[in-house]
């Protein structure tokens, strides 16, 4: 067996696989830029099999992992001792995952989530056939587009309009990727050539492994893909940020109108757990986490109530924020998924019927919502833009859905209390959303980064000062804290509690204290009380000990993107002059 | 390898020590180098490869070199030429050759630098917001002269 020059029980155990090659056991470091393991292999073994033992070891699959030594790639056909490996020595891995061709960075291509491997696929061809230059730009778009489901990456194609630069400038979180770049494939001309193909497009857009389970669910998106008028539509919108708005505003009208057939509000719910559902599930390995997991986590007052008043937030009432937020999604994901589905749910729509349902569940919605939070100007886009209006007119003039809608949010079916609340208030609220007064706060960034900045020091002084808190908030805080939502419980700024009244309407007692216990709530429930150097402490050594030496950009950035290194670097490095 | 004596190591010596960092792995894992031909008792001919850094439109490649250690090295820098295509200011486009002039550690050469310290400079280069966007001929691709 494989006892011949063993050194140690281990080397045998692991090399007994070994054992159809007799020969001394070797130990071989295998080093990737992250990690480095020690492989005990055969001396004569042939670079299969010891690929065999690192893909064990590595937990990756034999045809993912490309060897080098000394500077030379390692074929499978080779040995070992052919290219002079030998005890002691050290080769280096690296891995290649299925759709990122290697793992430890996941950044260009932007989708991790995605299938790469057909976009480098057709790219590359279209690359040869095309010339070399913008082949790898043009496997960019490519790939944007195969992770259809992706939220971020149709924001990511640099649509041009102000809305959606802002949500890729913000969405770029987990995607890495520096919009720079993107916004020049735009307009590349190949790339838009390529984008005109509706073959490739479809094509790419099926290798996404979570199209093709969209696909299957609901034939209905297979029947549209390959529909190659829809097709070609599909990529005009994309080229073309106004008709895509214009083609989403068209959306959120005609579903508010279905909303309000009796009924209807089910069907549409029933349409966005099928097919949206999936989708932001697709889109959630950009984001991570699911940032309504945390506010589901909050079940229990006090922490519904945060999490419904976040839920509320930036609007100045219960259905504004979801509203907005789902308009945000609907912003970014009615782009993703109007080409996907045109005759199927629209998000925007679709949230507006379901406000708490579902939506929030959404990975989505979390980067939404920190957008908003980030960027007061995105929430005036938003707000300005005719459907938002249209929803909430809608919504006004229909308690019975808006109420309806309000207590199927799973946040408020744990809670009673909490229901009855919602239940008065809600013609308040109602007229509240319709209050001109409050939409112009809404719309106006200083306001709302002073309505955030407040919020900030509530939060501070609920830590510091837990008894003074309702005194602070009994003496009117300025209401319809309309600020962006925060919901990861880390994030410092701005979740918003001030659902309760609008800025002008403090008078109105009922809404004051409402909107006094949700601050309350609100401030009660934060997960976090160390300021944002504390708890960013360690992501800030990492970046100085990366060369980033100025703290304050590295705590902004930090900050921004919720302790995300890599998505912290990103900022940094973008927003040097280039 | 210590320089502060003046001490002058001989070529050979210099080139095994650093055969032997390469095959050890020394480094981080992004760059590695050896002899092009294990017999080469000149030590003359090395190949080399750099993985190309994240976040980069070089990212997800492997690209090999070639470095050629002459009989005045370590006094006078290695050439170095890219063996697999790629678009990089300071490597010529058509054959590959880098530019001695455009890599600070071949322009200024030292004693004490590497052929390590060349792969790890130029893998450096590629991050440069300058090199980390330009367009790249698709992957796999050799110069051919």
């Amino acid at each position: 067996m494989a006892e011949n020059s063993g050194t140690d029980p281990a080397v045998e155990r692991s090399a007994e696989e070994n054992a159809a090659t007799s020969g001394t056991i070797i130990m071989v470091t295998v080093k990737t830029p992250k990690d480095k393991e020690e492989i005990a292999i055969s001396e004569d073994a042939s670079v299969s099999q010891f690929k065999e033992e690192i893909s064990k070891r590595f937990k990756a699959k034999q045809d993912q992992l490309v060897l080098i030594f000394a500077g030379k790639i390692l074929k499978d056909g080779d040995t070992l001792s052919q290219h002079g490996i030998k005890d002691g020595l050290t080769v280096h891995l690296v891995i290649k995952t299925a759709q990122n061709n290697v793992s430890f960075s996941n950044a260009y291509f932007v989708n991790s989530g995605t299938a790469n491997t057909a976009s480098p696929g057709p790219a590359v061809n279209l690359g040869t056939s095309q010339g070399s230059g913008p082949s790898p730009a043009t496997s960019q778009p490519a790939s944007l587009f195969t992770g259809f489901g992706d939220l971020s990456s149709l924001a990511n194609l640099g649509m041009g309009s102000a809305n959606f630069m802002e949500l890729q400038q913000q969405m770029q979180r987990q995607l890495m990727s520096n919009p720079e770049m993107l916004s020049q494939i735009m307009e590349n001309p190949l790339v838009q050539n390529m984008m005109s193909n509706p073959d490739l497009m479809r094509q790419m857009i099926m290798a996404n492994p979570q199209m093709q389970q969209l696909m299957e669910r609901n034939p209905e998106i297979s029947h549209m893909l390959n529909n190659p008028e829809l097709m070609r539509q599909t990529m005009e919108l994309a080229r073309n940020p106004a008709m895509m708005q214009e083609m989403m505003r068209n959306q959120d009208r005609a579903l508010s109108n279905l909303e309000s057939i009796p009924g209807g509000y089910n069907a549409l719910r029933r349409m966005y757990t099928d097919i949206q559902e999936p989708m932001f599930s697709a889109a959630r390995e950009q984001f991570g986490n699911n940032p309504f997991s945390a506010l589901g986590v909050n079940a229990d007052s006090p922490g519904a109530q945060p999490s419904r008043t976040e839920n509320r937030e930036p609007l100045p009432n219960p259905w504004g924020p979801p509203d907005t937020t789902s308009a945000a999604t609907g912003t970014t994901t009615t782009s993703s998924t109007s080409s996907t589905t045109p005759s199927v749910s629209n998000p925007l729509g679709i949230s507006s019927s379901s406000l708490g349902n579902g939506i929030f569940n959404s990975p989505g919605m979390q980067s939404l919502m920190q957008q908003i939070s980030e960027n007061p100007q995105l929430m005036q886009n938003m707000l300005s833009a005719p459907y938002m209006r249209s929803m909430m007119q809608s919504l006004a003039q229909n308690p019975e859905v808006a109420s309806q809608v309000l207590m199927n949010n799973p946040l408020f079916a744990g809670n009673p209390q909490l229901q009855e609340q919602m239940r008065h208030q809600l013609p308040v609220f109602l007229q509240q959303m319709q209050n001109p007064e409050a939409l112009s706060v809404m719309t106006n960034p200083r306001a709302m980064q002073a309505l955030m900045q407040i919020q900030q020091g509530l939060q501070t002084l609920q830590t510091e000062a837990p008894g003074l808190m309702p005194s602070l908030i009994a003496s009117g805080i300025p209401g319809g804290i309309p600020t962006g939502v925060n919901v990861t419980p880390e994030n410092p700024p701005a979740p918003t509690s001030g659902p309760g009244s609008s800025p002008a309407a403090g008078t109105n007692p009922a809404q004051q204290q409402l909107m006094q216990q949700m601050l309350q709530m609100f401030a009660g429930g934060s997960a976090s009380s160390q300021t944002p150097e504390v708890r960013f402490q360690q992501q800030l050594e990492q970046l100085s000990a990366m060369g980033f030496i100025n703290r304050e950009a590295n705590l902004q950035a930090l900050i921004a993107t919720g302790g995300d290194i890599n998505a912290a670097i990103e900022r940094l490095l973008g927003s040097q002059p280039s | 390898m210590s320089r502060s004596y003046g001490v002058k190591v001989p070529r050979n010596f210099r080139l095994l020590e650093e055969l032997e960092e390469g095959q050890k792995g020394v480094g981080d894992g992004t760059v590695s180098w050896g002899l092009e031909d294990d017999d080469d008792m000149t030590l003359t001919r090395w190949r080399g490869m750099i993985i190309g850094p994240p976040r980069t439109i070089y990212e997800n490649r492997m690209y090999s070199l070639r470095v050629e250690c002459g009989p005045r090295y370590p006094e006078t820098p290695p050439f170095v030429r890219f063996v697999t295509k790629i678009n990089l200011n300071g490597v010529h486009n058509s054959s590959g050759v880098v530019d001695t002039r455009a890599v600070s550690a071949l322009a200024k050469w030292q004693n004490s630098y590497s052929i390590r310290v060349v792969l790890q400079e130029l893998r450096r280069l590629m991050m440069c917001k300058e090199n980390m966007k330009l367009p790249q001929p698709p992957e796999g691709q050799i110069y051919t002269n």
